[in-house]
């Protein structure tokens, strides 16, 4: 069985000690939302838990001032 | 008096209004003692869903310190107006007056294409984002294995 080496996930946040994360950073945010514009899991991403709960409102907020999508498939 | 942040988007075709409501609205503000610590205009920005039919939209932020009774002044007007598409008001813990993330963006953007055509501005956008986001996770992955 080949042994899979997966790469150790780690928390952006944490790292650089991020106070507060803002909803208007759209850069930092789109790196956390699938294509389907989707949040990502922290499983999946490695956030802590504390600034997945701020990311997730960040994400809400930004959708709803429409800078970010809601889902693919807005016409 | 407390800390809020104030986004609202108007409606395209009202863009001339902008700045006639800004000053209303830091009329109001200040009139009871409040004031701004950083007014942002983001100008007419593609959204990212339609809303009433209305692909863009005039972006104007504010943070301001103010007493209730204006922000209830506020968010009437708001409502009552109908050239404001959407608005959004939080309350902050403190004056924020550094420069946001989205017009720091635009500038940049801006000088980058300050040769190039507008005209596909849209486009490549929407094109060269998605890789850019693939490219990240991985390069930082990559730098944390080792």
């Amino acid at each position: 069985m080949a042994r899979f080496f997966r790469r150790r996930k780690f928390c952006r946040f944490t790292a650089e000690g991020v106070d507060q994360i803002d909803y208007k950073d759209l850069d930092t945010l789109k790196a956390y939302v699938s294509e389907t514009g989707k949040i990502v899991p922290s499983r999946i991403t490695g956030t802590k838990a504390k600034y997945q709960r701020q990311l997730s409102t960040a994400i809400k907020r930004a959708r709803y001032l429409a800078l970010l999508p809601y889902s693919d498939s807005h016409k | 008096m407390r800390h809020y942040e104030i986004v609202f988007m108007v409606h395209p075709d009202q863009s001339e209004q902008v700045p006639g409501m800004v000053e209303r609205y830091t009329q109001a503000i200040e009139k009871d003692g409040g004031k701004v610590h950083r007014l942002e205009d983001w100008g007419r920005r593609q959204l990212a869903y339609t809303i009433n039919k209305v692909h863009k939209a005039h972006y104007v932020l504010m943070n301001v310190e103010a007493s209730a009774e204006a922000i209830d002044e506020l968010t009437t007007n708001f409502r009552y107006n109908d050239a404001v598409l959407r608005n959004m008001i939080i309350r902050c813990d403190e004056a924020v007056t550094e420069e946001s993330p989205i017009l720091k963006a635009e500038k940049e953007s801006r000088e980058r294409r300050g040769r190039g055509d507008r005209s596909d501005r849209g486009e490549r956008g929407d094109r060269e984002r998605p890789r850019e986001e693939q490219a990240k996770p991985a390069s930082a992955d990559a730098e944390a294995g080792e």
